[in-house]
Formats: C-alpha cells, sequence, structure tokens
C-alpha cells in the first residue's frame, strides 16, 4: 500500500519536475547526504513520513510501472529460465516443480530465493514451502501486492 | 487403532517438523553463502553445502538427522563468523 501511495507521489511530482528539479539541483551537496544515510534507515515509513515536505528535499525515486499479473508471470518464468536445472522448454506456468520439473526440495528453496531476489520482499518458510509452480507463485506475489485483474 | 486414511510414504509430525528445520538450514546457509565476496569461492561453498544436504537425504534415523542438523547449525555459525570477521 505504501508503495502505491509513493507512486502516485511520484508521479503527480513528476508533472511538476520541471520545477522540482532546477530545486534539487539548487540544494547544496551537504544536506543531501545527511540525507541519505537518514533514509536508509528505514526508507518506506520515513517517506511516507516527509512526504509533506518533499519539495524541501526531494529524492528522486525509480519510477517503476506498476505491476500487472502479465508481468509478474512475465518475470516469474524469466527468473526460472535462468535457473541452469530447469530446462526451458518445459517450463510451463502450471508445471510443478518437483513431479514435472523433476527439482528436488532443495531447489525449490533456491527458486523462492531466486524470486525474493527478483521482486525484493521476504517470503516466508511457511508459506514458501506451498509455491510448487510458478502459477503459484505468481498468485502468492500478486496477493502481496495487492494486485488483481 | 483406527485405519490411517494418510499414504504410508507420508511423514510423521516428528518427520515433517525436522524436514521443516532442514529446509530452513538451508535456506539460511544459501543466503549466509551469498554474502560471500568472491564469486569462485561462492560457487564452491553453495555447491559444497548442497552436496553435503544431499549426501543424507535417505537418512532416517532421528537421532542421527538431529546431530546432522546440530552440526549443520555449527557450519552456519561459522561462516558467519568468518563472514563477520572478514568484513570488518
Amino acid at each position: 500500500m505504501a508503495a502505491r501511495v509513493l507512486q502516485h507521489c511520484v508521479r503527480t511530482l513528476r508533472l511538476s519536475s520541471g520545477h522540482l528539479a532546477l530545486r534539487a539541483a539548487v540544494v547544496p551537496a551537504a544536506p543531501l547526504h545527511r540525507a541519505l544515510s537518514f533514509y536508509s534507515a528505514d526508507r518506506r515509513t520515513r517517506c511516507v513520513n516527509r512526504i509533506p515536505s518533499l519539495d524541501v528535499l526531494c529524492r528522486q525515486y525509480g519510477h517503476l510501472p506498476p505491476l500487472t499479473l502479465e508481468s509478474i508471470e512475465e518475470r516469474v518464468l524469466y527468473v526460472l529460465k535462468l535457473y541452469d536445472k530447469i530446462n526451458p522448454e518445459k517450463l510451463q506456468a502450471t508445471s510443478h516443480f518437483m513431479k514435472d520439473l523433476g527439482l528436488d526440495s532443495l531447489d525449490q528453496v533456491e527458486i523462492i530465493m531466486a524470486m525474493e531476489d527478483e521482486f525484493g520482499f521476504e517470503i516466508p518458510d511457511g508459506e514458501a514451502e506451498k509455491l510448487m509452480s510458478p502459477d503459484d507463485i505468481v498468485q502468492y506475489i500478486a496477493d502481496k501486492k495487492d494486485i488483481y485483474e | 487403532m483406527g485405519v490411517s486414511r494418510l499414504p504410508s510414504a507420508a511423514l510423521t509430525f516428528k518427520q515433517f517438523l525436522q524436514r521443516q528445520k532442514v529446509l530452513g538450514i538451508y535456506r539460511n546457509m544459501m543466503k549466509t553463502i551469498r554474502q560471500v565476496p568472491d564469486q569462485t569461492d561462492r560457487k564452491y561453498l553453495s555447491e559444497w553445502a548442497r552436496d553435503e544436504f544431499k549426501r543424507n537425504k535417505n537418512a532416517t534415523d532421528q537421532d542421527a538427522i538431529r546431530m546432522m542438523i546440530t552440526q549443520a547449525n555449527k557450519h552456519l555459525e561459522e561462516m558467519k563468523t568468518t563472514l563477520a570477521l572478514a568484513k570488518s
């Protein structure tokens, strides 16, 4: 949710970005450095709190296109294709990692870790072990990121 | 005793918990290994961990498995301290 809010903010800011960029350029280097270390502690919550004063210190975040079910699926399949123990030809959205692709439980753990890397959030152990096919993973990520049709 | 509806290959509750534990350790190990700076070392270590887990995949004796879990935890701790030392 916080990500949504942030995204919205960035988008609205974009509209007046010329003005902002100018301002950001005017801000001297020293406060920026301080801001960097300040933010790194807990980026998301701090940022949301700081939105009202965004015009004072502007930190520009990467603007990612919003996730959709298709883009998630594409990324999941892409990561899986790069995994060396999976035969890309046999890979399908519904294939079961162990039954269809012949992987073992250790491989499954590694796949989930790769997904965590790709999408940048942690999947707890209890739920990780239930994700047994690309479809499961897509569904899980969509649930976590509040994405529905 | 009632007839169990579970297939005979199903794990008992204890075995299930142990399995969880083992997979959890594997996950932690891989996470730790990923922080190793050198690429060759990283590859070597992850292969080592994997082989070590695979070598014992047919173990069924609960006590033996418990010993192995302890051993794995020791290795994990050692790896973590070494990494922390290398970083400092």
